[in-house]
Protein backbone atom coordinates (compact mmCIF):
# COMPACT_ATOMS: atom_id res chain seq x y z
CA UNK A 1 0.00 0.00 0.00
CA UNK A 2 1.85 3.06 1.16
CA UNK A 3 5.50 3.79 0.75
CA UNK A 4 7.47 1.09 2.32
CA UNK A 5 10.30 0.84 -0.13
CA UNK A 6 13.66 1.16 1.39
CA UNK A 7 16.30 2.64 -0.75
CA UNK A 8 19.50 0.78 -0.97
CA UNK A 9 22.25 2.96 0.28
CA UNK A 10 25.17 3.45 -1.99
CA UNK A 11 27.86 0.89 -1.87
CA UNK A 12 30.48 1.31 0.71
CA UNK A 13 33.70 -0.49 0.80
CA UNK A 14 33.86 -4.26 1.08
CA UNK A 15 33.13 -5.66 4.48
CA UNK A 16 31.16 -2.66 5.59
CA UNK A 17 27.74 -3.79 6.66
CA UNK A 18 24.78 -2.10 5.14
CA UNK A 19 22.73 -0.24 7.71
CA UNK A 20 19.08 -0.44 6.75
CA UNK A 21 17.35 2.94 6.76
CA UNK A 22 13.72 2.65 7.75
CA UNK A 23 11.23 4.88 6.09
CA UNK A 24 9.50 7.38 8.36
CA UNK A 25 6.31 7.18 6.36
CA UNK A 26 3.20 5.71 7.95
CA UNK A 27 0.26 4.21 6.19
CA UNK A 28 -2.54 6.73 6.70
CA UNK A 29 -5.34 4.72 5.10
CA UNK A 30 -6.85 3.42 8.35
CA UNK A 31 -6.83 6.91 9.79
CA UNK A 32 -8.73 8.25 6.76
CA UNK A 33 -11.19 5.41 7.15
CA UNK A 34 -11.76 6.33 10.74
CA UNK A 35 -12.18 9.99 9.90
CA UNK A 36 -14.84 9.39 7.32
CA UNK A 37 -16.58 6.87 9.53
CA UNK A 38 -16.92 9.51 12.24
CA UNK A 39 -18.15 12.08 9.71
CA UNK A 40 -20.86 9.76 8.45
CA UNK A 41 -21.82 8.95 12.02
CA UNK A 42 -22.20 12.61 12.94
CA UNK A 43 -24.15 13.47 9.83
CA UNK A 44 -26.60 10.67 10.39
CA UNK A 45 -27.14 11.38 14.05
CA UNK A 46 -27.79 15.08 13.49
CA UNK A 47 -30.48 14.67 10.87
CA UNK A 48 -32.40 11.82 12.49
CA UNK A 49 -33.19 13.56 15.77
CA UNK A 50 -35.67 16.00 14.23
CA UNK A 51 -39.10 15.41 15.69
CA UNK A 52 -41.92 14.62 13.32
CA UNK A 53 -45.47 15.68 13.84
CA UNK A 54 -48.77 14.12 13.20
CA UNK A 55 -51.67 16.26 12.09
CA UNK A 56 -54.85 16.05 14.06
CA UNK A 57 -58.03 17.75 12.97
CA UNK A 58 -60.92 17.74 15.38
CA UNK A 59 -64.49 18.47 14.39
CA UNK A 60 -66.34 21.43 15.76
CA UNK A 61 -68.51 20.60 18.75
CA UNK A 62 -72.14 21.03 17.82
CA UNK A 63 -75.10 21.10 20.14
CA UNK A 64 -77.55 20.38 17.33
CA UNK A 65 -78.06 16.61 16.98
CA UNK A 66 -79.09 17.06 13.34
CA UNK A 67 -75.57 18.12 12.49
CA UNK A 68 -73.98 15.05 14.06
CA UNK A 69 -72.27 12.66 11.74
CA UNK A 70 -74.48 9.70 10.95
CA UNK A 71 -72.85 6.32 11.04
CA UNK A 72 -74.22 3.11 9.63
CA UNK A 73 -74.51 0.49 12.32
CA UNK A 74 -73.22 -2.24 10.06
CA UNK A 75 -70.11 -0.28 9.23
CA UNK A 76 -69.05 0.90 12.63
CA UNK A 77 -66.37 -0.42 14.91
CA UNK A 78 -65.98 1.11 18.34
CA UNK A 79 -62.65 0.94 20.11
CA UNK A 80 -62.58 1.80 23.79
CA UNK A 81 -59.16 2.50 25.22
CA UNK A 82 -58.86 1.42 28.82
CA UNK A 83 -56.30 1.12 31.56
CA UNK A 84 -53.07 -0.83 31.22
CA UNK A 85 -52.99 -0.73 27.41
CA UNK A 86 -56.13 -2.79 27.02
CA UNK A 87 -58.58 -2.15 24.21
CA UNK A 88 -62.26 -3.08 24.34
CA UNK A 89 -64.10 -3.24 21.07
CA UNK A 90 -67.49 -4.01 19.66
CA UNK A 91 -69.18 -3.88 16.30
CA UNK A 92 -72.32 -1.92 15.55
CA UNK A 93 -74.38 -0.45 18.33
CA UNK A 94 -74.35 -3.00 21.11
CA UNK A 95 -71.80 -2.45 23.90
CA UNK A 96 -72.87 -5.74 25.49
CA UNK A 97 -70.88 -7.66 22.88
CA UNK A 98 -67.68 -6.00 23.99
CA UNK A 99 -64.49 -7.96 23.52
CA UNK A 100 -61.01 -7.40 24.83
CA UNK A 101 -57.75 -7.05 22.93
CA UNK A 102 -54.38 -5.33 23.07
CA UNK A 103 -52.44 -2.93 20.90
CA UNK A 104 -50.60 -5.69 19.07
CA UNK A 105 -53.73 -7.39 17.80
CA UNK A 106 -55.87 -4.38 17.11
CA UNK A 107 -54.45 -3.98 13.61
CA UNK A 108 -55.87 -7.34 12.53
CA UNK A 109 -59.28 -6.45 13.93
CA UNK A 110 -59.33 -3.11 12.12
CA UNK A 111 -58.14 -4.68 8.90
CA UNK A 112 -60.68 -7.47 9.05
CA UNK A 113 -63.45 -4.92 9.55
CA UNK A 114 -62.10 -2.81 6.72
CA UNK A 115 -62.07 -5.69 4.27
CA UNK A 116 -65.52 -6.94 5.24
CA UNK A 117 -67.39 -3.63 4.94
CA UNK A 118 -68.02 -1.37 1.94
CA UNK A 119 -65.55 1.51 1.97
CA UNK A 120 -68.26 4.15 2.27
CA UNK A 121 -69.84 2.60 5.34
CA UNK A 122 -66.69 2.03 7.32
CA UNK A 123 -66.47 4.23 10.38
CA UNK A 124 -64.26 3.70 13.38
CA UNK A 125 -65.16 5.33 16.65
CA UNK A 126 -62.36 5.81 19.12
CA UNK A 127 -63.33 6.32 22.73
CA UNK A 128 -60.39 6.81 25.04
CA UNK A 129 -61.52 6.64 28.64
CA UNK A 130 -60.09 8.70 31.47
CA UNK A 131 -57.48 6.14 32.41
CA UNK A 132 -56.00 5.71 28.93
CA UNK A 133 -52.66 7.37 28.37
CA UNK A 134 -51.77 9.91 25.73
CA UNK A 135 -49.58 7.29 24.09
CA UNK A 136 -52.62 5.03 23.69
CA UNK A 137 -54.51 7.76 21.90
CA UNK A 138 -51.63 8.57 19.58
CA UNK A 139 -50.99 4.89 18.90
CA UNK A 140 -54.56 4.28 17.87
CA UNK A 141 -54.63 7.40 15.66
CA UNK A 142 -51.43 6.14 14.11
CA UNK A 143 -53.12 2.80 13.54
CA UNK A 144 -55.79 4.63 11.51
CA UNK A 145 -53.01 6.01 9.34
CA UNK A 146 -51.31 2.66 8.97
CA UNK A 147 -54.51 0.90 7.97
CA UNK A 148 -55.56 3.77 5.74
CA UNK A 149 -58.93 4.32 7.40
CA UNK A 150 -60.54 7.39 5.81
CA UNK A 151 -63.22 8.03 8.40
CA UNK A 152 -62.82 7.88 12.14
CA UNK A 153 -63.77 9.97 15.12
CA UNK A 154 -62.58 10.42 18.65
CA UNK A 155 -65.31 10.85 21.26
CA UNK A 156 -65.85 10.28 24.97
CA UNK A 157 -67.30 6.99 26.11
CA UNK A 158 -70.91 7.02 27.29
CA UNK A 159 -71.54 6.41 31.02
CA UNK A 160 -72.84 2.94 30.15
CA UNK A 161 -69.71 2.00 28.35
CA UNK A 162 -67.55 3.46 31.08
CA UNK A 163 -69.25 1.42 33.78
CA UNK A 164 -69.02 -1.68 31.57
CA UNK A 165 -65.28 -1.14 31.21
CA UNK A 166 -64.91 -0.70 34.93
CA UNK A 167 -66.80 -3.91 35.59
CA UNK A 168 -64.64 -5.80 33.14
CA UNK A 169 -61.53 -4.33 34.65
CA UNK A 170 -62.60 -5.24 38.14
CA UNK A 171 -63.44 -8.77 37.01
CA UNK A 172 -60.09 -9.31 35.34
CA UNK A 173 -58.18 -7.65 38.15
CA UNK A 174 -56.78 -4.68 36.22
CA UNK A 175 -56.02 -1.80 38.52
CA UNK B 1 13.06 0.79 -33.48
CA UNK B 2 13.50 1.19 -29.84
CA UNK B 3 10.42 0.88 -27.79
CA UNK B 4 9.47 3.65 -25.49
CA UNK B 5 10.12 2.62 -21.95
CA UNK B 6 7.08 2.57 -19.77
CA UNK B 7 7.85 3.73 -16.33
CA UNK B 8 6.25 1.70 -13.66
CA UNK B 9 4.77 4.08 -11.13
CA UNK B 10 4.06 2.98 -7.62
CA UNK B 11 0.39 2.17 -7.03
CA UNK B 12 0.41 3.57 -3.54
CA UNK B 13 -1.02 7.02 -3.05
CA UNK B 14 -0.07 9.48 -0.41
CA UNK B 15 -2.94 9.46 2.02
CA UNK B 16 -1.93 12.50 4.04
CA UNK B 17 -4.05 15.12 2.21
CA UNK B 18 -7.10 12.90 2.32
CA UNK B 19 -6.59 12.36 6.01
CA UNK B 20 -6.34 16.11 6.46
CA UNK B 21 -9.59 16.68 4.61
CA UNK B 22 -11.41 14.01 6.57
CA UNK B 23 -10.42 15.43 9.91
CA UNK B 24 -11.06 18.98 8.79
CA UNK B 25 -14.60 18.01 7.88
CA UNK B 26 -14.97 16.14 11.12
CA UNK B 27 -13.90 19.10 13.23
CA UNK B 28 -16.16 21.36 11.21
CA UNK B 29 -19.22 19.20 11.78
CA UNK B 30 -18.54 18.78 15.46
CA UNK B 31 -18.01 22.48 16.01
CA UNK B 32 -20.89 23.52 13.79
CA UNK B 33 -23.36 21.16 15.44
CA UNK B 34 -25.76 22.98 17.69
CA UNK B 35 -26.29 21.16 20.90
CA UNK B 36 -29.83 21.07 22.09
CA UNK B 37 -30.14 22.76 25.46
CA UNK B 38 -31.09 20.15 28.03
CA UNK B 39 -34.84 20.00 28.41
CA UNK B 40 -36.07 21.05 31.80
CA UNK B 41 -39.13 18.95 31.36
CA UNK B 42 -38.36 15.50 30.13
CA UNK B 43 -40.86 14.27 27.64
CA UNK B 44 -40.81 10.93 25.87
CA UNK B 45 -42.99 11.36 22.82
CA UNK B 46 -44.95 8.49 21.32
CA UNK B 47 -43.98 7.17 17.90
CA UNK B 48 -45.97 7.51 14.70
CA UNK B 49 -45.53 6.67 11.02
CA UNK B 50 -46.00 10.31 10.08
CA UNK B 51 -42.98 11.71 8.30
CA UNK B 52 -43.84 15.38 8.38
CA UNK B 53 -41.30 17.48 10.19
CA UNK B 54 -42.68 19.47 13.09
CA UNK B 55 -42.90 23.17 12.19
CA UNK B 56 -40.26 25.33 13.83
CA UNK B 57 -41.71 28.72 13.02
CA UNK B 58 -44.61 30.64 14.59
CA UNK B 59 -45.25 27.87 17.02
CA UNK B 60 -47.11 27.51 20.24
CA UNK B 61 -46.04 24.32 21.95
CA UNK B 62 -48.12 22.82 24.70
CA UNK B 63 -46.11 20.27 26.63
CA UNK B 64 -47.77 17.67 28.80
CA UNK B 65 -45.35 16.12 31.26
CA UNK B 66 -45.61 12.61 32.61
CA UNK B 67 -47.21 13.83 35.82
CA UNK B 68 -49.95 15.55 33.79
CA UNK B 69 -48.74 19.10 34.20
CA UNK B 70 -49.14 21.47 31.28
CA UNK B 71 -46.49 23.89 30.09
CA UNK B 72 -46.49 26.35 27.26
CA UNK B 73 -43.63 27.48 25.06
CA UNK B 74 -44.17 30.38 22.68
CA UNK B 75 -42.11 31.31 19.65
CA UNK B 76 -39.61 33.94 20.89
CA UNK B 77 -40.59 36.25 18.02
CA UNK B 78 -44.14 36.68 19.22
CA UNK B 79 -43.66 36.22 22.96
CA UNK B 80 -43.69 39.93 23.78
CA UNK B 81 -46.91 40.57 21.86
CA UNK B 82 -48.60 37.65 23.55
CA UNK B 83 -47.76 38.96 27.02
CA UNK B 84 -49.07 42.43 26.13
CA UNK B 85 -52.27 40.94 24.81
CA UNK B 86 -52.70 38.77 27.90
CA UNK B 87 -52.21 41.78 30.16
CA UNK B 88 -54.88 43.62 28.22
CA UNK B 89 -57.36 40.76 28.30
CA UNK B 90 -56.87 39.99 31.96
CA UNK B 91 -56.50 43.58 33.12
CA UNK B 92 -53.14 43.02 34.74
CA UNK B 93 -50.10 45.18 34.27
CA UNK B 94 -46.56 43.91 33.96
CA UNK B 95 -43.58 46.13 34.65
CA UNK B 96 -40.80 46.45 32.09
CA UNK B 97 -38.65 44.24 34.30
CA UNK B 98 -41.34 41.57 34.46
CA UNK B 99 -41.61 41.61 30.72
CA UNK B 100 -37.87 41.25 30.25
CA UNK B 101 -37.88 38.33 32.67
CA UNK B 102 -40.74 36.74 30.78
CA UNK B 103 -38.89 37.03 27.49
CA UNK B 104 -35.90 35.29 29.05
CA UNK B 105 -37.86 32.43 30.52
CA UNK B 106 -37.95 29.31 28.36
CA UNK B 107 -41.61 28.53 28.94
CA UNK B 108 -44.67 29.32 30.96
CA UNK B 109 -44.94 26.85 33.82
CA UNK B 110 -47.16 28.45 36.43
CA UNK B 111 -50.61 29.92 36.83
CA UNK B 112 -50.75 33.53 35.67
CA UNK B 113 -50.88 34.75 39.28
CA UNK B 114 -47.40 33.35 39.94
CA UNK B 115 -45.98 34.29 36.57
CA UNK B 116 -43.81 37.25 37.56
CA UNK B 117 -42.45 35.36 40.55
CA UNK B 118 -41.50 32.38 38.45
CA UNK B 119 -39.84 34.42 35.75
CA UNK B 120 -37.44 35.89 38.28
CA UNK B 121 -35.93 32.46 38.89
CA UNK B 122 -32.64 31.70 37.24
CA UNK B 123 -32.48 28.75 34.86
CA UNK B 124 -30.47 26.75 37.41
CA UNK B 125 -33.22 27.14 39.97
CA UNK B 126 -35.89 25.70 37.72
CA UNK B 127 -36.44 22.03 38.23
CA UNK B 128 -39.07 20.13 36.35
CA UNK B 129 -40.50 18.26 39.33
CA UNK B 130 -41.63 21.21 41.42
CA UNK B 131 -43.19 23.34 38.71
CA UNK B 132 -46.91 23.81 39.23
CA UNK B 133 -47.87 23.89 35.53
CA UNK B 134 -50.67 25.85 33.90
CA UNK B 135 -54.15 25.01 35.20
CA UNK B 136 -56.32 23.36 32.53
CA UNK B 137 -59.32 22.16 34.53
CA UNK B 138 -62.75 22.85 33.18
CA UNK B 139 -63.32 25.36 35.98
CA UNK B 140 -60.07 27.28 35.59
CA UNK B 141 -58.64 26.81 32.13
CA UNK B 142 -55.87 29.38 31.96
CA UNK B 143 -54.36 27.73 28.93
CA UNK B 144 -57.37 28.95 26.97
CA UNK B 145 -56.53 32.53 27.99
CA UNK B 146 -52.98 32.10 26.81
CA UNK B 147 -54.12 30.71 23.49
CA UNK B 148 -56.64 33.46 22.96
CA UNK B 149 -53.93 36.03 23.77
CA UNK B 150 -51.65 34.39 21.21
CA UNK B 151 -54.37 34.28 18.59
CA UNK B 152 -55.30 37.92 19.13
CA UNK B 153 -51.70 39.04 19.19
CA UNK B 154 -51.26 37.41 15.79
CA UNK B 155 -54.43 38.54 14.10
CA UNK B 156 -54.81 36.96 10.72
CA UNK B 157 -51.62 34.99 10.76
CA UNK B 158 -51.75 31.29 11.30
CA UNK B 159 -49.85 29.79 14.15
CA UNK B 160 -48.73 26.21 14.43
CA UNK B 161 -50.20 24.56 17.46
CA UNK B 162 -47.94 21.80 18.63
CA UNK B 163 -48.92 19.40 21.33
CA UNK B 164 -46.07 17.46 22.85
CA UNK B 165 -47.29 14.88 25.29
CA UNK B 166 -45.42 12.32 27.29
CA UNK B 167 -46.11 8.62 26.75
CA UNK B 168 -47.30 8.21 30.31
CA UNK B 169 -49.50 11.28 30.54
CA UNK B 170 -53.21 10.67 30.92
CA UNK B 171 -55.66 11.13 28.10
CA UNK B 172 -57.77 13.29 30.39
CA UNK B 173 -55.13 16.03 30.44
CA UNK B 174 -54.83 15.85 26.67
CA UNK B 175 -58.57 16.25 26.43
CA UNK B 176 -58.43 19.34 28.68
CA UNK B 177 -55.74 20.81 26.46
CA UNK B 178 -57.89 20.13 23.40
CA UNK B 179 -60.86 21.81 25.06
CA UNK B 180 -58.70 24.88 25.69
CA UNK B 181 -57.98 25.00 21.95
CA UNK B 182 -61.60 24.36 21.04
CA UNK B 183 -62.69 27.30 23.19
CA UNK B 184 -60.70 29.44 20.80
CA UNK B 185 -62.15 27.73 17.72
CA UNK B 186 -58.93 26.00 16.83
CA UNK B 187 -59.35 22.52 15.48
CA UNK B 188 -56.05 21.75 13.79
CA UNK B 189 -53.09 20.58 15.79
CA UNK B 190 -49.76 18.96 15.29
CA UNK B 191 -48.92 16.18 17.67
CA UNK B 192 -45.18 15.92 18.15
CA UNK B 193 -44.03 12.35 17.76
CA UNK B 194 -40.84 10.55 17.00
CA UNK B 195 -40.58 8.85 13.66
CA UNK B 196 -41.31 5.19 13.17
CA UNK B 197 -41.09 3.17 9.99
CA UNK B 198 -44.25 2.03 8.27
CA UNK B 199 -44.85 -1.65 9.01
CA UNK B 200 -44.24 -3.72 5.91
CA UNK B 201 -47.29 -5.15 4.24
CA UNK B 202 -49.73 -2.79 5.92
CA UNK B 203 -52.34 -0.86 3.94
CA UNK B 204 -50.39 2.40 4.05
CA UNK B 205 -47.26 0.60 2.91
CA UNK B 206 -49.08 -0.82 -0.10
CA UNK B 207 -50.63 2.54 -0.87
CA UNK B 208 -47.24 4.27 -0.81
CA UNK B 209 -45.79 1.58 -3.06
CA UNK B 210 -48.58 2.04 -5.54
CA UNK B 211 -48.13 5.78 -5.54
CA UNK B 212 -44.45 5.36 -6.19
CA UNK B 213 -45.11 3.06 -9.10
CA UNK B 214 -47.74 5.25 -10.72
CA UNK B 215 -45.52 8.26 -10.15
CA UNK B 216 -42.73 6.57 -12.05
CA UNK B 217 -45.03 5.62 -14.89
CA UNK B 218 -46.26 9.18 -15.21
CA UNK B 219 -42.74 10.38 -15.65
Amino acid sequence: MAEMEVKESSKKGPGVKKSKKKSTRVDLTPMVDLGFLLITFFIFTTTVSQPTSMNLNMPKDTKDPNLDTKVKESGSLTLLLGKQNVIYYYYGNDPATMQTTGYKNVRDIILKKKLSTPANDLFIIIKPDKDATYKNAVDILDEMDINDIPRYAMVDPTPDEYSKIQQTEAASGIK
Amino acid sequence: MARAKIKRGSTSVDMTPMCDVAFLLLTFFILAAKFKPPDVIEVVTPTSVSNKVAPQKDFLTVTISKDNKVFLAIDPNIKGDVLDELAKERNISFSAQDKANFLNAQFVATPISQLTQFDQLKPEQIKGANLPGIPVDSTNNELASWISAAVNARMGETLNYLIKGDDASKYETFENVLSAFKKNDIYKYNLVTSAESIPEGSELYKKNLEQQRSGKKAE
